[in-house]
C-alpha cells in the first residue's frame, strides 16, 4: 500500500476502503467463514452459545505484553471462556484515527491474528471507520464473540456459596501496572509485562478435570477486588480472603508502595478468578499449574455466610479488616 | 526472635487492663494503615483511638481548591498536583471538575516532577499545588531552588504547606497520648516534642508497619499506666533527635511562617509557609495576582469536628449517606487517609 | 500524611539518586542526605529521600520494647 498513514480517504467506502481491507485485514484475518458480505453465514452450535462484547481503548496501544490488537481478541474470548463458552467466532470494528500509521495498524492485525489462531477462535466479520484527527486517540476496537457452551457447565458469578475455595490463576495487577507505567507520567521504571493472554485452552484445561466449578470471572479493569466485591453481591456471599497467599510481583508491590495503590485494584488482562467446592481446589490449581498462562495460580481464600456482600482481609498479623470497596479512578497517593 | 517481640507488643494491647486512654493518631498514614491492619480489633475497650488533623488534604480550606480552580480554567495555568487532592470539593467545583471543563491537571509523583514538566514545556505556565507537613515542604522547596537554577519561568507552587507544632497547641488536651507522625519527625528531629513533656503533653513517634504500630500502642499503654507525662521515640530506625539539618535549612532559607486557615482548627497562627520575597517570583498568587478566595464549604459536614476527635465521622449527619467517597462533601472522605473515609471503607 | 517508603539506593549522581524497591526503580533527590552511598537504604517521600535508614531489618524496633522495661 502506497499509504504510511490512515486518511479519511479509506473510511469513505470506496476503493481505498477496499485496499485497506484486503490488504490489512483480509490478508490477516483470513478464513473460510470470514465473510465478504454484510453479514456472516455460520453453521449453529449444537448446544447453548454465550455472546459478549466489549470495547478497547487503552493508552498507548502499545504496551510490554502486548498491544490493543491482542488485548481486543484476549478479552472477548476471555468473557466467553468465563462461562465454559469455547470460542468460535469473533466481529471486530475498528475505529480509527486520521493520520495512525499504517505500520502500526499492520503491527495490530498481526497480533490479533496471532492471538484469535491460539484461541481457536475465527474472525468472521468487520467493520472499519476512520474519524477525524483528535476525535479518538489512536484506534479503538470493538469485539464481539461468540461461543458454545461445554455441556455440563454453568458458571455465573450468582453460584458461588459458602465453603467454595477461591483460586486465582496468577500474580495480579501485572496489565494496570504495565500501563501505568508506559504512560510515563510517574517515571519508574520496572520491568513488568502485561498478563495480557487468550485463556480458553486454560479454562478448558480445568473444565476436563472437573465441571464442579461454581464461578469463573475474568479480573480485567478493578482488578480482582473488584471481581470479588461483584461477586461477593451477586451471589449474596461473604468473601475471606488471606492477604499473605494473594500473589504479587515484588516490581508491582514496589510500584504500588511508591504510589500508594493497592494491588488489588490494579486491572489484569489475562488472570481468572475461580470459585468451586473445596474438594475441588487443589485439583484445580494443579491443572492450572501445568498451563502456560497460570503458573503460579494460588488459593487465596474462601466464600464464607458471614458479612454477605463484603471482602474481608486475613492481615499479615492474623486480624480481620475489610477491604475498601472500589472507587472510582485510580489515583496516586502520596502526601 | 523477631516473630516473638511482635506478640508481646500484642499481648501488651491486648492484655492492657489500665485506666481508659485516649490515643490520637495525628498522621493520616497511620489512620489508614491501622485500619488496613486491622489493630483497631485488637484494643480493649477502654483504649479510644482517635484519628487527628494529620492528613494534609483534609485540612487544606476550601479556598485553596478554588484558587487551583481559578488558574486552571481563568489564567489557562497546567495544574501539577499529587493525586490526593483530585476529588476535594471547592466551593464551585473539585480539580476533577475543572478537568471536565478542559482544565489540564496532571498528576505527579513528585514536585520536582513538575519542575520538570515545566522544563519540558515551555510554552505552558506550570503551577504546583503545594500542600503537606513539614515532610512534603522541603520537596517542593528543592521543586523551586531547581526552576531558579535552571532558569524558568513559567513554574511556580500554590502553597498550603503547613507545620504540625500550632496544630499540636491547638489539639492539646483532646488526647492522652499523641502518636507523632513519624516522617514530620524524620524531619523536624525530636525536640519539640520531648518539650511538649513539660507541658504535660505525652506522644510516641511511630513508625508505618505492622510492627512499628503495634510497638507504638504497646509503649504508649505502658508509659501511660506509669501516669507521668511521657516522650519516646519508637521509629528510631528512620528519627533521629536532631532530624535532617539538610531540610531544616533549607526550608528555613526559602520559605518564613505565616498565619494559616485549618479545615476544621480556623486560622492557627505561624502554622503555615510562604515564599520569602526573594522567592516570590514563584509565588503562583503574586504571578497571577490570584484574588482572596473565602472558600464555603458545606455547612452539613462536621470535617472539622471529626478532625479534632470531638465526634466520630459515624455522628456526622451526612456521612454514609450525602457523603460518601465516590460524593464526598468533606474532605475527610475524600482522602484514602481521611477519617471518615478510613470509618467507612473499613466498617 | 506522608507515604514513606524504603528502598535501596543503586546509584548517585550529582544529588540525584537511582532507588530500587523490589524492582520499581526511580530517580529521586537525594540532597537533603550528605553521604549517601550506593548500598545504603532511605526513607522515600514524594521523590526526595528523607532520612537514611539502616536496613530492612526491624531490630531497631524490637529494642524500643525491650528498653522499656
Amino acid at each position: 500500500m502506497n499509504n504510511k498513514t490512515v486518511t479519511m480517504a479509506h473510511g469513505a467506502g470506496g476503493k481505498q476502503t477496499s485496499e485497506l481491507i484486503d490488504e490489512v485485514f483480509k490478508a490477516h484475518f483470513s478464513n473460510p467463514d470470514l465473510t465478504a458480505d454484510d453479514a456472516a453465514v455460520l453453521p449453529a452450535p449444537k448446544g447453548k452459545i454465550a455472546m459478549s462484547t466489549d470495547g478497547f481503548i487503552v493508552s498507548p496501544a502499545f504496551f510490554p505484553g502486548g498491544n490493543i490488537g491482542k488485548l481486543s481478541i484476549c478479552g472477548t474470548v476471555n468473557d466467553l471462556a468465563c462461562m465454559g463458552a469455547k470460542p468460535l467466532y469473533l466481529s471486530c470494528a475498528f475505529v480509527i484515527e486520521e493520520g495512525f500509521p499504517m505500520e502500526k495498524l499492520e503491527e495490530i492485525a498481526g497480533a490479533m491474528e496471532k492471538t484469535a489462531k491460539e484461541a481457536g477462535v475465527r474472525i468472521v466479520s468487520g467493520d472499519t471507520k476512520v474519524a477525524g484527527k483528535g476525535q479518538v486517540d489512536g484506534v479503538f476496537i470493538t469485539t464481539t464473540g461468540v461461543g458454545e457452551i461445554l455441556d455440563g457447565v454453568s458458571t455465573s458469578g450468582d453460584y458461588a456459596k459458602p465453603g467454595d475455595a477461591i483460586i486465582v490463576t496468577g500474580d495480579i495487577g501485572r496489565h494496570g501496572c504495565t500501563i501505568l507505567l508506559a504512560r510515563e507520567d510517574f517515571g519508574i521504571d520496572a520491568d513488568v509485562t502485561s498478563d495480557c493472554a487468550p485463556l480458553w485452552p486454560t479454562v478448558e484445561s480445568v473444565l476436563n478435570a472437573t465441571k464442579d466449578v461454581h464461578v469463573i470471572r475474568d479480573a480485567t479493569r478493578g482488578g480482582v477486588g473488584t471481581v470479588l466485591y461483584e461477586i461477593a453481591g451477586q451471589s449474596k456471599v461473604g468473601i475471606r480472603l488471606n492477604a499473605a497467599d494473594v500473589p504479587v510481583a515484588p516490581e508491582v508491590k514496589g510500584v504500588c508502595g511508591m504510589l500508594g495503590l493497592e494491588p488489588l485494584y490494579l486491572a489484569c488482562e489475562g488472570r481468572l478468578v475461580i470459585m468451586a467446592p473445596k474438594s475441588e481446589a487443589e485439583k484445580i490449581v494443579e491443572v492450572l499449574r501445568q498451563c502456560p498462562y497460570s503458573k503460579d495460580a494460588a488459593i487465596i481464600g474462601e466464600v464464607t455466610e458471614e458479612q454477605p456482600g463484603h471482602v474481608v482481609m486475613t492481615t499479615e498479623i492474623g486480624t480481620q479488616a475489610l477491604l475498601p470497596q472500589p472507587g472510582g479512578e485510580l489515583l496516586p497517593r502520596i502526601c | 526472635m523477631s516473630e516473638e517481640k511482635k506478640k508481646t507488643a500484642r499481648e501488651i494491647i491486648e492484655g492492657y487492663d489500665g485506666p481508659p486512654v485516649r490515643i490520637m493518631e495525628v498522621c493520616g498514614t497511620h489512620t489508614h494503615e491501622i485500619f488496613r491492619l486491622g489493630i483497631r480489633k485488637l484494643l480493649p475497650k477502654q483504649v479510644e483511638l482517635i484519628s487527628g488533623p494529620g492528613c494534609p488534604v483534609c485540612v487544606t480550606q476550601v479556598g485553596f481548591i478554588d484558587e487551583a480552580v481559578y488558574l486552571a480554567l481563568e489564567c489557562g495555568v497546567t495544574i501539577c498536583t499529587f493525586g490526593d487532592l483530585v476529588r476535594v470539593p471547592g466551593t464551585e467545583m473539585s480539580l476533577a471538575g475543572a478537568r471536565e471543563k478542559g482544565a489540564k491537571v496532571r498528576i505527579v509523583y513528585s514536585p520536582v516532577d513538575a519542575e520538570q514538566y515545566a522544563k519540558d514545556h515551555p510554552e505552558e505556565q506550570v503551577v504546583f499545588l503545594a500542600v503537606g507537613f513539614e515532610t512534603t515542604t522541603p520537596a517542593s522547596c528543592l521543586a523551586v531552588r531547581k526552576a531558579s537554577e535552571d532558569g524558568l519561568t513559567n513554574f511556580a507552587l500554590l502553597v498550603a504547606n503547613k507545620t504540625m507544632p500550632g496544630a499540636y497547641a491547638a489539639l492539646k488536651g483532646s488526647a492522652d497520648v499523641f502518636l507523632y507522625p513519624g516522617h514530620v519527625n524524620a524531619i523536624t528531629g525530636t525536640e519539640l516534642c520531648e518539650s511538649l513533656v513539660d507541658e504535660g503533653v505525652s506522644g510516641v513517634v511511630a513508625g508505618f508497619t505492622a510492627k512499628e504500630l503495634l510497638t507504638a500502642l504497646a509503649v504508649a499503654l505502658v508509659k501511660f499506666q506509669e501516669g507521668k507525662p511521657f516522650f519516646v521515640n519508637a521509629y528510631p530506625r528512620v528519627v533521629t533527635r536532631e532530624g535532617s539539618r539538610e531540610a531544616q535549612k533549607l526550608v528555613a532559607d526559602m520559605m518564613e511562617n505565616c498565619d494559616t486557615e485549618w479545615r476544621g482548627l480556623g486560622i492557627i497562627p505561624n502554622s503555615g509557609l510562604c515564599l520569602k520575597k526573594e522567592w516570590e517570583a514563584y509565588d503562583a498568587r503574586k504571578k497571577f495576582h490570584v484574588p482572596e478566595m473565602k472558600g464555603r464549604s458545606n455547612p452539613a459536614c462536621r470535617c472539622g469536628d471529626v478532625l479534632q476527635g470531638k465526634c466520630k465521622p459515624s455522628d456526622c449527619k451526612v456521612f454514609g449517606k450525602g457523603c460518601t467517597p465516590q460524593h464526598p462533601i468533606g474532605a475527610c472522605m475524600v482522602s484514602n487517609e481521611g477519617a471518615c473515609s478510613a470509618y467507612y471503607q473499613y466498617s | 500524611m506522608c507515604v514513606g517508603l524504603s528502598a535501596k539506593v543503586v546509584k548517585i549522581n550529582d544529588g540525584v539518586a537511582i532507588i530500587d524497591a523490589g524492582g520499581a526503580k526511580r530517580e529521586i533527590s537525594s540532597q537533603l542526605i550528605e553521604d549517601l552511598e550506593p548500598g545504603d537504604y532511605v526513607m522515600v517521600h514524594a521523590g526526595v529521600a528523607i532520612a537514611k535508614i539502616t536496613d530492612e531489618d526491624d531490630s531497631e524496633t524490637d529494642q524500643v520494647l525491650e528498653d522499656l522495661f
